[in-house]
């Protein structure tokens, strides 16, 4: 109980301070002070305050689609492993469930973009449904792989690799975690594939979505847009980290892994630029590649062909 | 199986009834009336027979049909249910499709009688046990669906794709005819049952029909690479006629590769391979296809390739499983394509019915001058979403439900311990994953373009209220049956246990059971999440106001600079780009005045450009070498009469 309590909490919050630390880590590389680290979360108050400005094209959906997908980005949370590599619902299968709700998320993220009716919108709308097409088979592909390895068919399969420690073993681990840091790359909207700190409407997708939400809208959709980075890394954690540690220990290592990730994150942006649009397919199939190889390492060692 | 022939004879007696009635408006009324309780009585007795078992009919025809058996077992129930279900909707709707046209005085009386046959010939096809009625049915079947097709044969291209429609399903028939040629000369009989005996004594001759029959059945299911009469004949019929196609009559094709699993029982394993193989291009190819249209019918057609390549993913994991005898694998597959079958219906159901209902008020499928049609059509669009969201298989509509299912019988599948079976159950589920997020694609371009934003056209402009109530609730019970079964999966689970009993024994259920009710109770949670959610906003929502969306500092923008169709899909055409086959038709504007120029781009099934407008050309050519034999000169004709007269006469003289 204490452990899913635990992990409600770190769904909540750690997900400001990964941002504040990625902005941090930009900060400290570009030889600047920076902000404090939870100036997100005073940024996402702030703008829970304000008045909110609806576009005349929009209806329902505009408005409704922001809580849609944060109630989907939470609930997708629930079937993640965090600390002790537990998660609040463990279920076979809940790997579908998960993929699947982010995707409703999606889904009507996409709607209510298009509803504005302006060109921007469809352009980022088009990118970021395009670029699902290739993450999501690829993700498949690991985790499948994965469960193949450990025969558990459930997130906790992500803990047992760990164990099945031989070269092979720790090869698909590293392979499996690169696969994934390019989904979180992708998925969480950030360098290279996506600049979440500027507003050129013709080089982003998940940021060009949302040029016409403001307020507590925008307050929601950041917050579960990081929310998701945040989901992702903990994946990366659960690969990481061995099962049967202490509450404490397993927290303390948990949210050092998210450290390490945030400043990982916050180092790439500062050391590559943004890739152009033709580029960042490339990018995004280079994770299927991983994805494969991670395949044929698992059928390498079941089958040893 | 009395209620079941009661039903069809219901239907049967409005078809005929209608056709005395003169008011058109009334003979609509009348055959939605007599086939709905048709489909009641059919319903009924269709339980029935899930609860007590199986019903039989036998008649002794005699003649060259020796005894012809109707069966009412849990297969034939699941699809009668289906059928007459989706049929009868679809009928009620059609009182409002029509109505423009009889007030422009267009005669209907056919068209009521072949909507009525059509449900009659499904409804005994799925129960007929003899080989030769079947074909016969079958035939009926096709022709009456042709018949639905070219409604409006004053058009050129409806008749074109009708004829079309009607050559592939002969071509289907031919290897039908062979199935069945193949098991009756072996057994000596038309009844299925001695099928089943044969099949099993001689294994290597039951692969042989194996491949005919899925062939056969295949064709008439839209399995690529023989879907091509599906993009062309769906969309030129009327909705509820697309409906019931796109929904049910291709279900039946689904029907006959259930029936020849059923009395071939599991072939070679690389025939199950094949078959896999079949299925996961089928769902790519139709979802590919399906994201690059611009009609809206057209679109939906492909999607349906699509969820036939789904459910033929789920048969064949269950081929698979069964070949190396994992029962539970095999159960949760079968239910699932079961599932996908029934869940289909419904979404595809609903879906062409809004498309319809927006065609009727816009006077076009063309998605690329819809736009902003939500404001006006609301309950439209609402249904057309929900269907999206279900056939996209998010949760918690009924799309999900099913492929969850054939998800879970992959994961389970990874037991199996066959680097084959590794390796296939790792694309499929690659793929599912690729056909699951492209569905996303297509079907937020679909609605975004169609529904949402402004109107791109004076047809969207002008729309200013929703349809009939004869229109919208056939739709209504549709989309919150989708919502339904995908809040309750287990009952469900439950439903489609009962035909797939007839192929494995079901002692593992139980445990699935109660696995399902978590995932409803899971399900469950998240609707709750959502709408707490929602009334936590609306609570803490703060002050509103309306402005124009930011156009980058212009105002007062034309509708058209909105994001297109097309250039909505342009980023994932360039990702396929081998796969399809674009042609650009450009006039650019010139001068310092230009008058006119256009941009239009067209994207064409590779299949149909590359494969089978040679193979026709060719054919054409070839034919043509026999225009000398058929001049249309009688007196030639005359000449033949006496050459063959002549030939005749010798032949008889030198036998004798």
């Amino acid at each position: 109980m204490l452990i899913k309590f635990l992990n409600i909490i770190l769904l909540l919050i750690t997900p400001f301070l990964m941002v504040g630390l990625i902005r941090k880590t930009k900060a400290f590389w570009g030889a600047r002070k920076g902000a404090s680290i939870f100036q997100p979360f005073y940024d996402f108050v702030k703008l829970m305050k304000k008045e909110s400005v609806f576009s005349s094209s929009t209806t329902l959906i505009f408005k409704l689609s922001p809580i849609i997908s944060f109630a989907c980005v939470i609930f997708a949370g629930l079937f993640v492993p965090m600390v002790q590599g537990q998660s609040i619902i463990n279920i076979q299968g809940g790997i579908i469930i998960f993929a699947y709700v982010l995707a409703l998320s999606k889904f009507i993220s996409i709607l209510s973009a298009m509803e504005t009716a302006s060109s921007f919108e469809g352009m980022g709308a088009s990118r970021e449904a395009c670029f699902t097409t290739i993450i999501e088979p690829a993700f498949f592909i690991v985790v499948a792989s994965i469960m193949a390895l450990s025969k558990i068919y459930t997130f906790d399969s992500l803990n047992m690799i760990l164990y099945s420690s031989n070269h092979l073993g720790y090869l698909i681990i590293l392979f499996a975690i690169l696969a994934l840091l390019i989904m979180l790359i992708v998925e969480g909207a950030r360098v290279p594939v996506d600049d979440p700190s500027t507003h050129l409407e013709l080089t982003m997708i998940h940021e060009v979505m949302i040029l016409d939400n403001c307020s507590q809208e925008l307050a929601l959709i950041s917050y579960s847009a990081w929310m998701k980075m945040f989901l992702i890394s903990s994946l990366i954690a659960t690969i990481l980290l061995p099962l049967g540690l202490s509450l404490w220990v397993s927290l303390v290592s948990f949210l050092g892994v998210i450290l390490f990730i945030s400043i990982l994150i916050g180092t790439i942006e500062s050391a590559i630029a943004r890739l152009r649009m033709g580029h960042v397919f490339e990018f995004v199939f280079v994770m299927s590649s991983f994805a494969l190889v991670v395949a044929s390492l698992v059928a390498l060692k079941l089958y040893g062909v | 199986m009395n209620f079941y022939f009661l039903g069809i004879a219901f239907i049967l007696f409005g078809a005929i009834f209608s056709f005395f009635i003169k008011k058109s408006d009334l003979k609509l009324k009348l055959i939605s009336f007599f086939s709905s309780i048709g489909a009641i009585s059919v319903i009924f007795s269709s339980i029935k027979t899930f609860i007590s078992g199986a019903g039989e009919k036998v008649f002794d025809v005699g003649f060259i049909f020796q005894s012809v058996r109707f069966s009412l077992d849990n297969i034939s129930a699941f699809f009668a249910i289906i059928i007459s279900f989706i049929s009868a909707l679809a009928i009620i709707y059609s009182i409002g499709y029509l109505k423009p046209y009889i007030q422009k005085n267009k005669s209907i009386t056919s068209h009521c009688l072949f909507l009525n046959l059509l449900m009659i010939s499904m409804l005994l096809v799925v129960v007929c046990q003899n080989a030769l009625l079947f074909l016969i049915i079958w035939e009926l079947m096709s022709l009456s669906s042709f018949f639905l097709v070219i409604f409006e044969h004053e058009n050129k291209e409806v008749i074109k794709s009708g004829v079309k429609y009607l050559i592939y399903m002969h071509i289907s028939v031919i290897f039908i005819i062979l199935f069945f040629a193949l098991l009756s000369i072996q057994s000596h009989s038309l009844d299925f049952k001695y099928f089943y005996e044969i099949a099993k004594q001689n294994s290597s001759f039951a692969n042989i029909a194996f491949i005919f029959g899925f062939i056969g059945f295949g064709i008439k299911a839209g399995f690529v690479p023989f879907h091509n009469w599906l993009p062309d004949a769906h969309p030129k019929a009327p909705s509820f006629v697309s409906a019931m196609m796109s929904a049910v009559m291709i279900k039946t094709g689904i029907y006959g590769i259930i029936r020849t699993i059923e009395i071939c029982s599991i072939p070679k394993i690389e025939i199950i391979y094949f078959v896999l193989l079949i299925s996961l291009i089928t769902g790519l190819y139709g979802i590919f296809y399906a994201s690059v249209q611009k009609d809206i019918k057209k679109m939906l057609a492909y999607s349906s390739i699509e969820n036939i390549g789904i459910i033929g993913i789920g048969l064949s994991v269950y081929l698979l499983a069964t070949y190396f005898e994992y029962p539970t694998v095999a159960l949760i597959a079968l239910c699932g394509s079961f599932a996908h079958i029934l869940n289909h219906a419904i979404f595809k159901a609903l879906l062409f019915l809004s498309a319809g209902s927006v065609y009727i008020k816009t006077h076009t499928k063309d998605m690329e001058i819809l736009g902003g049609l939500i404001k006006k059509m609301p309950i439209t669009a609402l249904c057309f979403i929900i269907g999206g969201i279900s056939i996209c298989a998010l949760p918690p509509f009924n799309g999900f439900v099913s492929e969850f299912f054939i998800y879970i019988s992959f994961i389970q599948a990874l037991d199996i311990n066959n680097f084959g079976v590794f390796i296939a159950i790792l694309f499929a589920f690659a793929s599912l994953a690729l056909i699951g997020r492209v569905a996303i694609l297509c079907f937020t371009k679909t609605i975004s373009i169609a529904f949402l934003g402004e109107a791109r056209s004076k047809n969207a402009q002008e729309v200013k209220f929703d349809n009939s109530k004869t229109m919208l609730i056939p739709m209504g019970i549709l989309s919150s049956l989708c919502l339904l079964i995908g809040l309750f999966p287990q009952y469900i689970f439950k439903y489609t246990l009962k035909p797939a009993s007839v192929f494995i024994d079901y002692g593992c259920a139980c445990k699935l059971i109660s696995f399902l009710d978590v995932i409803s109770k899971c399900l469950l949670a998240f609707l709750g999440l959502i709408l707490l959610f929602l009334l936590i906003k609306k609570i803490i929502s703060n002050k509103q106001e309306t402005y124009s969306t930011w156009g980058c500092g212009y105002n007062r923008l034309t509708n058209k600079v909105q994001y297109s169709a097309s250039s909505f899909v342009g980023p994932f055409l360039t990702i396929l780009k081998p796969l399809f086959k674009r042609t650009r038709d450009v006039k650019k504007a010139k001068g310092l005045f230009p008058k006119e120029a256009h941009y239009i781009t067209k994207v064409d099934d590779i299949e149909e450009a590359y494969i089978i407008s040679p193979i026709l050309k060719w054919d054409e050519k070839f034919l043509s070498k026999f225009e000398i034999i058929q001049n249309g000169d009688i007196q030639q004709y005359i000449r033949f009469g006496l050459a063959f007269l002549l030939i005749a006469l010798i032949c008889a003289i030198l036998i004798s």
